[in-house]
């Protein structure tokens, strides 16, 4: 049992203590992230969708909410801190269908909000909304059902990969000082007048604020500490990638009224899924998929672009959406102080997280600041990092250089993807354990076969790296191992 | 060997590209390059340890290693030159060849002639969309196959299959004898994917149960997987409310199909038949794209290796007379459809003029019919499958009853006898 003090603890390696920690790590503070996975971005942020910066959708949420003045802010945070940490960032820009004349009535209005809202509620560097007529549609978008009549044309919609820049977010927080305590599991709390006491799987960690960014598990992290003043209802969302080879269907993610949305990644796949709009709920922490959602899924996307079919489907996920006001039909962000608790600061990101994080995370210093946390610059913060070479797509005079460099680059062990044993070797260096740990940091078995040619591949090179036995190598951590036994071994324990 | 000298360049070193190789070399092309992205040739048939190899082209029954090997022998003596650890990323529709090795780095290309190797990868979970949890231990049965005969592992101990495919089946006779437990191998079809000989010696003989027409309807567990749930499904194969049961299990191997892996046929402009997977080709196993052959799985999917030797051969020799000739002989314009009962034929166009054999599939089984090749020929048949390919060969003189202008040959799986 190991005994940590620390000033500040923020609970929960997802996106939203990911980029808590790395806004933090601007100032001089004793601050620890523990996180119960082997891995940071493996709660709901994996299952999130690849929207990264909202558009006119926002104009759905009403301006009173907390949640919104989130979203609003963080569209003009996410850019720019894809820059700092050289994660991947492309505003594909999306299409609202309309259907028919009485269709019309809600693009009007988004409309109308966008001009009264712009440059008040709105950050003043948003692209305009514009409605396209069905020939512009056509030409734009050849593959989308041809019974619409046009579009609203969002420009401002980006997407990348929640994970990558959760993995970023943490990697350079750790840089700028920040501790980061993986597979630490929180197993209960409790609040003393200066100081929290936090038991742990790996011991006890005293600190006199805590964040509370645990994701779907912030409601049980606040029970521990009595500081639930909250209810969360938690929907599920069913999400689905498709072939690379169908990716270029559609270049704008594409939407309609009471249908899901389909989207091309920033990796180049296609995505669809059913938005929070068709509410289901769901039992909380069930993340298996269900026949139901899925073939409802798998219509809505239909409708709006015909050619997707479900044999082009490589992959498939649940989502949380975690809601708070779920019986008034609208969502809320839980992030302030408890009322309880002095010094438990909720930090449940609302819908849509991944946009809302730089901004929550800008929102927690002013919350520490008036908790009496004193905060001063750290003169040594370096906001910049490099991502670590993607082979598959570099230039052919790039990838000889780096071949030159490093011959393992010259080994490509992900034939889908084309990932090399060099960026394999470069993400452990960088902190993967797992298969999965690997996956989201360079995609080996991310494409159509699934991780069937290359598994035993990477089991052996992240074996060698590590320096552990093949069979204990896992996919996740914990008890995910992938091989359980040696030849042989069962033979002997029969005999 | 200079690259730029390359007459005919082969992608891929497995039964196909092998017999390809060999046989472009034998055919009189002097350079000819054996690319593979292993460390050794000879492709999949090394995790095949098991028998049933080579019955047909050596008239011997051989382990999968030892059929590779005679071929191996063979790729070194007639002086192919094997490229190994090579992955080809690109392949451009003027058939320049992009590949990456640890060697030399990145280098391009353009032989005279290629030919299309590459085999086939295993259907997936994502693609079956299988309804659940995402735990560690599903996985391809080949994927399995891997970790026992080549790496040294066993996955699990209590194992579950979905699909009655070849491997799966192999792979349920080869788990029992490292120990472990098989539950149940799971079809969805009233009949199994695989050969008859597997569903005898990998099932029968071992006690294995096999459940016809039903399917896995969920996978259970958080991190490492725990059952299973599997139901009857009725006859457009939808689960039947009521008939539901777990078995528990900590692996479940999939066995669901094969898919020819032509994302570098697709680069190449290469068009490929919807039904395949493959690319279209005439008899000579050229692609639409002059001067790109193809043979073996990555064309469609065989069941027996020495048929994807022997197709491959006619690719190999077929590049070998392109990269001589440096132009295409004339491509073979009649169509060969697939009729009653045929799933596919290929080849998918010939030119009528010279000895062919066509590969075909039934769609559903059917006993006591008559394969009808348009007006050329027929062959009475006892009993047919779809896992159980056909060959019918059309001699040149049989092909003389074609009428000047023929378009098109259809190939229909006819019900033979009045009673």
């Amino acid at each position: 049992m190991s005994q940590v003090e620390t000033e500040v603890l923020i609970i929960g390696g997802g996106i939203g203590g990911a980029a808590i920690a790395r806004e933090l790590s601007k100032y001089k503070v004793d601050a620890t992230l523990v996180e119960k996975g082997v891995d940071v971005g493996q709660g709901i942020t994996k299952y999130s969708s690849t929207i990264m910066c909202q558009g006119a959708n926002v104009l759905e949420f009403r301006s009173e909410y907390h949640n919104s003045r989130l979203v609003w802010a963080g569209m003009s945070l996410m850019e720019p801190l894809c820059r700092e940490l050289d994660v991947p960032f492309k505003r594909i820009g999306s299409l609202e269908l309309v259907k028919d004349q009485a269709g019309m009535r809600h693009p009007e209005k988004m409309m109308r909000r966008f001009s009264n809202w712009h440059g008040k509620y709105l950050p003043a560097d948003i692209e305009p909304l514009q409605f396209i007529d069905r020939e512009t549609l056509r030409r734009w978008e050849p593959n989308v059902d041809k019974k619409y009549i046009g579009a609203v044309n969002d420009p401002n919609i980006a997407v990348n990969d929640p994970v990558r820049l959760t993995i970023a977010l943490a990697d350079n927080a750790r840089k700028n000082g920040i501790k980061i305590l993986l597979e630490t599991e929180v197993l209960d709390i409790s609040a003393g007048t200066d100081e929290f006491k936090v038991q742990t799987n790996n011991g006890s960690i005293t600190c006199r604020y805590i964040i509370n960014a645990a994701g779907e598990y912030v409601g049980k992290i606040a029970q521990m500490a009595d500081a639930d003043d909250f209810v969360l209802y938690p929907v599920k969302s069913y999400q689905a990638v498709l072939d690379k080879k169908v990716g270029g269907l559609i270049n704008r993610m594409v939407l309609a009224t009471g249908s899901g949305m389909v989207t091309p990644t920033i990796h180049g796949n296609l995505f669809f899924g059913i938005s929070p709009g068709s509410q289901r709920l769901g039992k909380a922490h069930d993340h298996s998929t269900d026949k139901k959602l899925a073939d409802a899924a798998l219509r809505h996307a239909q409708e709006l672009v015909p050619a997707i079919s479900a044999r082009d489907i490589i992959n498939a996920f649940v989502g949380f959406i975690v809601f708070r006001n779920f019986e008034i039909g609208w969502h809320e962000c839980t992030v302030g102080v408890s009322r309880w608790v002095p010094r438990f600061i909720n930090a449940s990101i609302g819908f849509p997280g991944i946009c809302a994080a730089p901004a929550v995370a800008k929102e927690m210093i002013e919350i520490l600041t008036q908790q009496g946390l004193r905060l001063e610059e750290n003169s040594q913060f370096n906001p910049y990092q490099k991502a670590m070479p993607d082979f598959s797509d570099l230039s052919d005079e790039e990838k000889k250089k780096l071949i030159a460099q490093d011959p393992r680059y010259g080994h490509v062990v992900c034939r889908c993807e084309t990932v090399t044993e060099g960026e394999i070797v470069e993400a452990i260096k960088r902190g993967a354990r797992t298969l999965d740990g690997i996956k989201f940091r360079c995609r080996p078995g991310m494409g159509r076969c699934q991780g069937g040619f290359c598994g035993p591949r990477i089991t052996k090179i992240l074996a060698r790296e590590l320096g552990i036995p093949e069979e204990e190598v896992t996919k996740k951590g914990g008890e995910s191992r992938n091989l359980l036994y040696k030849s042989k071994e069962l033979l002997e324990a029969q005999q | 060997m200079k690259l730029q000298d390359v007459d005919v360049a082969v992608i891929g070193a497995g039964p196909a590209g092998m017999a390809a190789a060999i046989k472009a070399r034998e055919a009189g092309a002097e350079k000819v390059i054996l690319m593979e992205r292993a460390e050794e040739l000879g492709g999949l048939l090394h995790q095949c340890v098991h028998n049933g190899f080579g019955l047909l082209y050596f008239n011997e029954d051989l382990s999968g290693p030892e059929y590779g090997h005679r071929f191996i022998e063979k790729v070194m003596d007639t002086g192919v030159t094997p490229l190994l650890e090579t992955m080809v990323v690109r392949l451009g529709q003027d058939r320049q060849i992009g590949a990456v090795n640890t060697r030399e780095g990145f280098i391009t290309f353009r032989p005279k002639s290629i030919v299309l190797a590459m085999g086939c990868r295993e259907r997936s979970r994502g693609a079956l969309n299988i309804p659940g949890t995402r735990p560690a231990g599903v996985l391809t049965a080949g994927t399995a196959q891997r970790f026992v005969n080549v790496e040294g592992f066993v996955p699990g101990k209590k194992i579950v299959i979905l699909g009655s495919g070849d491997i799966g089946m192999i792979m349920a006779r080869r788990l029992t004898l490292e120990g472990a437990q098989v539950e149940a191998v799971v079809e969805i079809l009233p009949y199994i994917g695989g050969l008859i000989r597997n569903e005898v010696q990998c099932l029968h003989d071992f006690e294995i149960p096999l459940f016809l027409e039903h399917t896995v309807t969920r996978i259970h567990g958080e991190q490492r997987l725990e059952a299973v749930t599997i139901a009857r499904v009725d006859g457009q194969r939808n689960p039947v409310a009521g008939t539901q049961r777990v078995i528990a299990c900590d692996s479940l191997l999939l066995s669901v199909g094969l898919i020819p892996e032509n994302e570098l046929s697709l680069m190449a402009g290469i068009q490929l038949d919807p039904v395949t997977g493959g690319a279209l080709v005439d008899e000579t196993r050229q692609t639409t794209v002059p001067g790109v052959f193809a043979g073996g799985n990555v064309l469609h999917v065989h069941d027996l290796v020495d048929n994807v030797s022997w197709e491959s051969e006619l690719a190999g020799e077929s590049a070998a007379r392109f990269a001589a000739a440096g132009k295409p002989e004339a491509r073979g314009e009649i169509k060969v459809k697939a009729g009653r009962n045929i799933r596919y034929v290929v080849p998918q166009t010939i030119s009528g003029r010279k000895d062919t054999t066509l590969y075909m599939r039934v769609s559903e089984p059917e006993e006591t019919v008559r394969i009808k090749v348009g007006n050329i020929t027929t062959k009475g048949m006892r009993a047919v499958k779809p896992s159980e390919m056909l060959k019918i060969e059309l001699s040149a003189d049989k092909l003389e009853k074609l009428k000047e202008g023929t378009q098109e040959i259809i190939v229909d799986c006819e019900k033979r006898g009045g009673k």
